[in-house]
């Protein structure tokens, strides 16, 4: 799945640094889409079967795009980035690596995520590196709908019955801490900012997100404790995460020298 | 949650008529705003959707006032036979124009 494009020269730091950028956030794109595609035949009823199965495939579309716009600049290739590399090596946020639980905690990590990449987005569409700045734009305008359809489900369940209501709250719960790493420090953060690469620091993009969504769930959950991004967020795996991995590799493992 | 049935209606380009496209169940406006944007817009084939709950829908079906029992033909164009009318009308306005 790769394409030519002409990308803008860059030396080699700055590539390595834009390169762990957009692995970061593919991934993060790439393994939400999994997880969520896990709900296809499964979800709450028809409609939302369909939905939810869009939106994964939406963000499976996502990291498609930032794999390949990644494989040009290292001339690499999308699908040995998606497919090819051991467990250890993705770069998602550790949000990411819980398996998708039952309906209220996918709705709850859903919530955390699609606020989050919101806010990330924003700053990527005004990098300076104008291939990525116009990837996120076009990313956003899909993401749109995700955020509604996403607070649609948080508000749902939030004032539907306790049972409803409890589930959700313990979802956002154990989510909350792995939640902040979507902002872990990159290796290369200050000479993308210097850069002008990323417009905005993890750390200012952490405050942002937090601020909103503390004031969102502060009517439904108990003050939610101080939490912030590690520096190592985007490398800590867990069986679950190795388990889809597994899954979603199996097909290209079986034959390995395929053209698909 | 209790579903209602909402009616999608579609239009492909603007300017063009709503056309029905088919329904949709969600138990509120909003979800159903969503479910029909999955079901007839998520590749782009749709430029505008009207969503509407089936009990908003005034529903006209009996055949007395519909499909009344009488012959109905002199309430349609092809019941007037004007061909022969339009012809002399043509020739009396050639008539004058000649004159």
């Amino acid at each position: 799945m790769s394409q030519a494009i002409e990308l803008p020269v860059l030396d080699a730091a700055d590539r390595d640094a834009l390169a762990e950028l957009l692995l970061a956030v593919a991934d993060d794109e790439f393994v939400i889409g999994f997880w969520d595609s896990e709900w296809t035949g499964i979800a709450p009823m028809l409609e939302e079967d369909v939905a939810t199965s869009s939106i994964a495939q939406d963000e499976i579309g996502h990291a498609k795009a930032l794999y390949e716009l990644l494989a040009t600049l290292t001339d690499d290739d999308a699908d040995r980035i998606a497919f090819g590399r051991d467990a250890a090596d993705f770069r998602h946020a550790a949000l990411l690596n819980h398996a998708r639980g039952d309906w209220a905690f996918s709705v709850a990590r859903r919530y955390l995520y699609e606020t989050a990449d919101a806010v990330r987005l924003a700053a990527l569409a005004a990098s300076s590196y104008e291939p990525l700045a116009s990837l996120a734009g076009k990313i956003r305008r899909e993401e749109t709908y995700h955020q509604l359809h996403g607070e649609a489900w948080l508000r749902r369940l939030a004032e539907s019955t306790d049972a409803g209501r409890d589930r959700l709250v313990s979802g956002l719960e154990c989510l909350w801490t792995d939640a902040q790493e979507v902002f872990a420090p990159l290796e290369g953060e200050s000479r993308l900012l210097e850069r002008r690469i990323l417009a905005k620091p993890m750390q200012a993009m952490h405050a942002e997100w937090q601020t909103q969504v503390r004031d969102r769930l502060r009517p439904i959950c108990a003050e939610l404790p101080d939490a912030s991004p590690t520096p190592d967020g985007r490398r800590r795996r867990t069986d679950d995460f190795r388990w889809l991995h597994g899954e979603f590799t199996s097909v290209a493992r079986s034959e390995e020298t395929a053209t698909w | 949650m209790t579903e209602r049935i909402w009616e999608v209606f579609r239009q492909e380009d603007e300017g063009d008529p709503m056309v029905h496209a088919g329904n949709v169940n969600a138990p509120d406006e909003e979800l159903a705003m969503h479910y029909a944007r999955e079901f007839y817009g998520r590749r782009g084939e749709s430029h505008r959707l009207w969503i509407v709950a089936r009990d908003a829908v005034v529903e006209l079906d009996d055949p007395d006032l519909l499909k009344p029992p009488f012959d109905r033909s002199h309430k349609k164009p092809g019941g007037y036979v004007i061909k022969h009318k339009l012809e002399a009308a043509k020739q009396r306005a050639a008539a004058e124009a000649g004159e």
